[in-house]
């Protein structure tokens, strides 16, 4: 055997660490860039959530018509909706860093603030505007609940095109490890053993899957 | 993917330190005399063109054809009888009785060999006239025990055989490659030439091995001695043409690896245990782990999607949506198509190099495709059946056959 090819074994090894090495890099880079686009993301829905909670304020000082205040709460949660299901996709494609997690748990913050903030609405102002939230399990589902959850989340998702701005959907972790959503949830009566949970307008508790039309039921 | 990438690399940079002699023929500085044992069960239809293949060859040192009939139940034994009526050099012998494998056929003919080299050709391969010839330059190196040649696929019509054709260059390309770092750990049995002094010194084949072929060059190497390959040297060979005979054939194949992986396992510190050793336990261990890793995501996958479509149709919801079509590539899948590419580049490039005219053009686009995600996507499932099958064989106290045709 030459010598030089000998080398190849060492020279490969060199070659081979340097492209994964910088493969990983890439995969920092692209994962980090998905992490900023989430991140400004809930800059601007931080920004809207502090308008939407000083028109509260406003209202409870002043006589605020209440539709446009439910309207404005719609409005943002659906947009917040709408960014949940960008981050859940960009959280399973991420696989070097785990960033995004961070992002997961303010947007949580942020969407048990909008949920105080919808109860407090329909309290004030008798809205006709139904709530549901869809507690989930985050950090270790069974298959199965694996299975259900996605099976929840499609079915909230063809019940929130059906009825439209009747309702806001509010996906939200419950094993999070977010006080203020635990006390939520147990003001609600709602365990960690129970997820996935379907809670509407905090009344009605689903926990096994239904059909579409009963969740409908509850929203007429 | 980080030993397929550096496997990669390692050929890549093999291929670039020694690509001005990859295609060399050294010019032997003796005439060594040579005879061809071809052993024979059942191969009544193509011994004759087999036989008559080796005697076409250009090589004036081809002194001996012995084909040792291992008691065919065929008319293989009168076939060949026959024509050695006519041509001298063929020496037809039967064993005492049917020995039932092809390491115990070959020891038995080299008792009937004298010259300075001895080869071993299967009875349904078929050698260029050049083959012998162009291996015999490596002999002038003392210490090199044996040399092997480019196997290739002679059927090549049936998809099947078409994806083994391509296999067959691969392995022949990269063989070649391996030499240079005295990697080389088979000679396949349609064609390989040994000094016949170091064939008698080791004892020949063991017997009890299902690839005799690969256990003799890791007895060789453990001896000390060296393999060359040489790649412009080719011999075709009939593959596979049914699954089955191919499941059955490569089945043997990973036990006969076993088998030897076992019996030399205590030997990493013979120049075995430097390159040979640890690449067969690496590619055992990643081809188990491998085939786990597929089995445990694909039963995952499919209990989720059993529950899924369960609760689906309780809820009364759409299976799919726009939504499920969404992706988001991860770096796990950019390496994944990084080395994708880089693969069907060395394929492609070893293919090119081999210029086996039957794997050129478009028309092999797909079969190319296929080989690369599926065939050695699934490949290293097979170890799993011949682990199965030496257990089950054991458990029944048997003697692990041939079992192809």
């Amino acid at each position: 055997m030459l010598n030089s090819s000998k080398n190849a074994f060492w020279e490969a090894l060199v070659m081979a660490v340097f492209v994964f090495s910088f493969g990983i890099l890439l995969g920092f880079l692209l994962e980090n860039s998905r992490t900023l686009k989430i991140s400004d993301m809930y800059e601007q829905s931080n920004l809207d959530l502090l308008d939407v909670r000083i028109q509260n304020d406003i209202f409870s000082l002043s006589d605020v018509d209440c539709g446009i205040l439910a309207l404005e709460n719609t409005k943002f949660a659906d947009r917040i909706y709408g960014e949940a299901k960008l981050l859940d996709k960009y959280e399973i494609s991420n696989k070097v860093s785990d960033s995004i997690s961070l992002q997961h748990k303010k947007y949580d913050l942020m969407r048990a603030l909008l949920w105080v903030n919808s109860i407090k609405l329909r309290e004030k102002c008798n809205s006709s505007v139904h709530d549901a939230v869809y507690l989930y399990d985050y950090n270790n589902p069974s298959l199965e609940a694996k299975a259900k959850q996605n099976v929840f989340s499609k079915m909230l998702g063809e019940v929130k095109s059906d009825v439209g701005g009747n309702v806001i959907l509010i996906p939200l972790s419950g094993d999070n490890g977010i006080f203020s959503v635990s006390l939520l949830m147990n003001l609600y009566g709602v365990s960690e053993q129970d997820l996935p949970v379907i809670l509407i307008d905090e009344k009605v508790k689903i926990t096994g899957v239904v059909g579409k039309d009963e969740i409908l039921k509850y929203l007429q | 993917m980080f030993v397929s990438l550096y496997m990669l690399f390692f050929f890549l940079i093999l291929y670039l330190k020694n690509k001005n002699r990859m295609f060399d023929v050294p010019k032997p500085i003796k005439e060594y005399t040579v005879s061809i044992v071809v052993p024979c069960y059942n191969e009544e239809k193509s011994i004759l063109e087999t036989v008559k293949s080796i005697l076409a060859s250009d090589y004036e040192g081809l002194k001996k054809v012995i084909v040792v009939d291992d008691c065919s139940a065929d008319n293989s034994y009168n076939v060949v009888k026959q024509f050695a009526k006519q041509e001298g050099r063929v020496l037809v012998v039967r064993t005492p009785q049917n020995l039932g494998r092809a390491a115990s056929a070959k020891n038995y003919g080299a008792k009937f060999a004298d010259t300075d080299l001895i080869g071993f050709s299967d009875a349904d391969s078929f050698l260029e006239k050049t083959a012998i010839r162009k291996c015999l330059g490596y002999f002038n190196d003392k210490t090199v025990a044996g040399v092997t040649c480019s196997v290739l696929v002679k059927n090549q019509n049936k998809f099947i055989e078409k994806l083994q054709a391509m296999e067959y260059s691969i392995i022949a390309w990269t063989r070649k490659l391996l030499g240079y770092v005295d990697g080389i750990w088979a000679m396949p049995g349609p064609l390989a030439l040994y000094r016949i002094e170091i064939f008698r010194e080791i004892k020949g084949f063991d017997e009890h091995n299902l690839t005799e072929d690969i256990e003799i060059v890791w007895k060789i190497i453990n001896k000390g001695y060296k393999v060359e390959m040489c790649l412009p040297a080719k011999v075709y060979s009939i593959a596979p043409s049914k699954f089955l005979y191919w499941f059955k054939q490569r089945i043997r194949w990973d036990i006969g690896g076993i088998q030897c992986l076992n019996k030399y396992r205590g030997n990493w510190t013979s120049k075995l245990g430097y390159f040979i050793i640890p690449f067969f336990a690496l590619s055992m261990f990643l081809g188990l782990f491998g085939t786990a890793f597929f089995v445990f995501m694909a039963v995952r996958r499919i209990i989720q999607t059993f529950f899924y479509t369960e609760y689906s149709f309780a809820a009364g919801t759409a299976l799919l949506s726009a939504d499920d079509f969404y992706f988001s590539a991860t770096v796990l899948n950019l390496f994944g198509i990084v080395l994708f590419l880089l693969g069907l580049f060395f394929t492609v490039f070893a293919l090119r190099m081999i210029k086996e005219p039957e794997l050129k053009g478009f028309r092999n686009i797909f079969n190319l495709l296929f080989y690369m995600i599926v065939y050695l996507t699934l490949y290293p499932m097979l170890l799993l059946f011949a682990i199965g099958k030496m257990i089950k064989y054991k458990i029944q106290g048997k003697r692990i056959g041939w079992g192809t045709k």
